[in-house]
């Protein structure tokens, strides 16, 4: 699309979330809400096929019913509390209602079912887009209204959503797909430990959109969509191939990475709170994921895969998408171990 | 500490930045200067432990393993120069850096302090190993091998993690040295069985523990000889090394709690040795009698008595060196045979005399031979364990003749007998090799002249 469209539309996507994240009055947020997914619209759609298109819809529907859902939330809190005003004390039933609409925005379980078919249908850097800027808006408000929110449906939607983003991404070959729900684990991750310290649940998103940024971009730099064509990086970089790998076993939660860090505070915070089996049960069900993860390494690092000789003789052009900051990126993503006592300063 | 991690980290840059020609020659005369650097840590004051910093320490535990673990590296990069002879350069340069991580990560493990510490380190040093078993292995399997390896592992870990955070949040601390004076007794409820066993089942599966050790023979035959090596000698007394550290938490319940894995580690003991007489591949029959001895341990360990721990960490000392021995004489077969079936090489005697005393020497080791450390070590746990109940003499009684019984089947098959007419034409043993194995029998023979260093 023409550079003057695509920044004007970019610009209301950052204002919608930036709208979001400053204001305290209710109807603001929903304005930005719907701000950001009418504007993102055209960015999912920026390659012109009915597969786009069909994705298109699908995140344009789900996410106005999420939207509905939270005006009616909005305006039963307003019929209680009789302000505007974002406060602490919330109605239950506007605030089940808010968490629900706000998971169907993230794509948590049981609201989850557009988040793999959407990422499949759109370009990997709307994809990229989708997955991580998208998701800092909703879990903002979560943010602020996490004191009033149902303990037990935050940890029965967080239970879910691990389960099935580790399940749901085993047979999957599609790269978008497998980061699909990637995201939707790391969502549950995310949820899980909200009711009980939010400030963590901003350390997981910054250390999850840094890994999937860097992944994202990982894979734009091979032109690659499928598990089988992203074997053929020893071929193009053999460097990436190395990256790959350091980056999957951090999204999987690998010591001394940093994707273990998230895991280890969220699992000491449940534990401070009495909760023994839940923590273990989330571990093991996020070795699900551990393992997709560790199939994409093989593939890529660990073996030559086996493949026809045509298509290890990619064409071998410059890359030229954007990648920006991207060796800061991967060093963050893998080696802010030691540096753990520094979240302090969230 | 400092003076044993900085020139490990610093091997890798020594690696990356040296001659080609120079990389072998570099990293295992760096490695085994670093290793004379950790024996000072073996004297050790008699009461309390050496402590370094508040992050890292010493006792005489742990400070055995260490010695084990600096020790083996150099011995790593002369087994491996052979089969990586044909690769390029720079993917010499990353097995090395590979296992120069490993090493640098082991180290580590065994001087922490603080259990969170250990635990991260400890799945840490899943990584290397599993790019070296997955990466540089040799055959198809070598791809399930590294599956089972880590997923095995992490299942038996990630509730360890969930007990150490909330051992943290009811004592206060877990830093090693003020738990030890600190622990308070935890009575035999449900949820304290479950504490038990969140503990102990990573260990368990990293001994491994025989219901559990499905991932080792596999690991084992499918890495290549350093990965083998290393797993054999160091990996595998993680876990002791950590199941030691850990009972002194969780008492009495380990009384309790003991009689399962008791009984599976004395049954598995006489199991894997049996099966080491049917096995047909060398690598696959030193993996299964690895198992039997850390049942061994594993047993000694829950006993909890004086001397089954002492003659668990000399067990642990002498099974590293033995079976790494007996790894490196099975890699010396592999590359002149390029089979691990064993007979398919036999009557070696014949036509490599000296490499046949080593495996003499390796294989009279690993029978528990006096007055080797192997015999000390075994004979500890056995006398512990009959006095914990006699009724185990008969199970450790079978277990050591099965285990003679393998060890001279393994060595008369390989070196006694007729040769097979194919291997007129195998290569000479070429005097890294041999210097390999004087390199592994000189400790175990040292050791055997005075004992009271290993035996904790």
């Amino acid at each position: 699309m023409k550079p003057p469209i695509f920044i004007i539309i970019m610009l209301t996507v950052i204002s919608g979330t930036m709208i979001v994240l400053t204001t305290s009055h209710w109807l603001m947020v929903w304005i930005g809400l719907e701000m950001n997914l009418l504007a993102i619209i055209p960015i999912l759609m920026k390659k012109h096929n009915p597969r786009a298109t069909e994705a298109a819809t699908k995140y344009f529907l789900t996410q106005a019913t999420a939207s509905m859902l939270l005006m009616m939330g909005i305006i039963i809190n307003l019929l209680h509390s009789g302000q505007w005003a974002m406060s602490k004390n919330l109605n239950p039933m506007a605030s089940a209602m808010m968490t629900a609409a706000l998971a169907m925005k993230l794509g948590l379980a049981p609201f989850h079912f557009w988040v793999p078919e959407v990422t499949q249908g759109i370009s990997m850097s709307s994809g990229l887009i989708l997955l991580t800027w998208q998701k800092i808006a909703p879990l903002s408000v979560l943010y602020q209204i996490s004191p009033t929110i149902n303990p037990d449906l935050l940890l029965t939607m967080a239970t879910m959503s691990i389960a099935i983003g580790g399940w749901g991404g085993l047979n999957q070959t599609q790269l978008r797909k497998i980061m699909a729900y990637s995201s939707i684990a790391h969502m549950g991750w995310m949820t899980a430990i909200m009711a009980y310290s939010p400030t963590m649940m901003i350390l997981n998103l910054m250390i999850y959109i840094t890994m999937t940024l860097a992944t994202f971009m990982l894979f734009m730099h091979n032109s690659t969509t499928t598990v089988s064509s992203l074997s053929q990086t020893w071929n193009k970089t053999p460097l990436v191939t190395l990256l790959i790998l350091t980056l999957m076993m951090s999204l999987g939660g690998l010591p001394p990475l940093s994707g273990f860090i998230p895991k280890w505070m969220i699992i000491q915070e449940l534990t401070k709170n009495e909760m023994i089996m839940m923590p273990t049960l989330l571990a093991m069900t996020a070795l699900l994921n551990l393992y997709f993860y560790m199939r994409l390494t093989y593939t890529t690092t660990l073996t030559m895969f086996p493949s026809s000789n045509n298509m290890k003789m990619k064409w071998r052009f410059e890359h030229t998408k954007k990648m920006i900051f991207l060796p800061p990126l991967i060093v963050i993503s893998t080696m802010l171990l030691p540096l753990t006592p520094m979240l302090s300063i969230l | 500490m400092l003076k044993i991690i900085i020139p490990t980290a610093m091997l890798m840059p020594m690696t990356w930045m040296s001659k080609p020609n120079m990389i072998w020659i570099n990293s295992t005369i760096y490695s085994l200067l670093i290793s004379l650097i950790s024996l000072s840590y073996l004297n050790q004051l008699g009461d309390n432990s050496l402590n370094f910093s508040l992050l890292f320490f010493s006792d005489p535990l742990s400070a055995p393993l260490l010695v084990l673990t600096t020790w083996l590296l150099p011995l790593m990069l002369m087994a491996s120069q052979s089969h990586l002879s044909k690769e390029t350069l720079t993917r010499k340069k990353l097995y090395i850096t590979m296992l120069t991580t490993l090493q640098l990560l082991l180290i580590m493990t065994f001087t922490a302090t603080e259990l969170i510490m250990f635990y991260i380190l400890f799945e840490a040093t899943l990584i290397p190993t599993l790019i070296i078993i997955t990466r540089w292995g040799n055959q198809t399997e070598r791809l399930n091998a590294g599956l089972y390896f880590l997923f095995y592992t992490l299942m038996g870990s990630l509730p360890l993690l969930v007990a150490l955070l909330y051992i943290q949040n009811t004592t206060g601390t877990l830093n090693f040295l003020i738990i030890q004076y600190w622990a308070k007794p935890i009575s035999t409820t449900w949820s304290n069985i479950f504490l038990w066993l969140a503990c102990m089942m990573a260990f368990m599966v990293k001994m491994p523990l025989y219901g559990l050790h499905l991932w080792l023979p596999k690991a084992h035959v499918e890495a290549p000889i350093a990965g083998s090596m290393v797993l054999a000698a160091v990996l595998l007394k993680l876990g002791g090394y950590g199941m030691m550290r850990i009972t002194i938490l969780l008492n009495p319940t380990t009384n309790q709690m003991a009689y399962p894995f008791m009984m599976l580690s004395l049954w598995g003991m006489v199991m894997t040795s049996s099966i080491c007489l049917r096995q047909t591949d060398l690598k696959s029959l030193i993996a299964y009698s690895s198992v039997s001895h850390m049942a061994l341990v594993i047993v000694a360990v829950l006993i909890q008595t004086p001397w089954s721990y002492m003659g668990a960490t000399a067990l642990m000392i002498a099974h590293g060196l033995t079976s790494s021995m007996l790894f490196c004489l099975a890699n010396s077969n592999y590359e002149r045979v390029h089979s691990r079936t064993m007979i398919l090489a036999r009557g070696l005697q014949t036509i490599l005399p000296l490499m046949a005393a080593w495996w003499l020497l390796a294989s009279l080791a690993n029978l528990a031979l006096p007055p080797t450390i192997n015999l000390i070590g075994e004979l500890f746990v056995v006398m512990a364990s009959f006095s914990w109940s006699n009724m185990t003499i008969i199970l450790m009684g079978t277990n050591i003749i099965i285990t003679a019984l393998y060890t001279l089947y393994m060595l008369i098959t390989t070196q006694r007998g007729k040769h097979t007419h194919h291997i007129k034409n195998i290569n000479p043993s070429f005097t890294r090799e041999n210097a390999l194995m004087t390199l592994h029998l000189l400790p175990l023979l040292l050791l055997s002249l005075n004992p009271k260093t290993v035996l904790g």
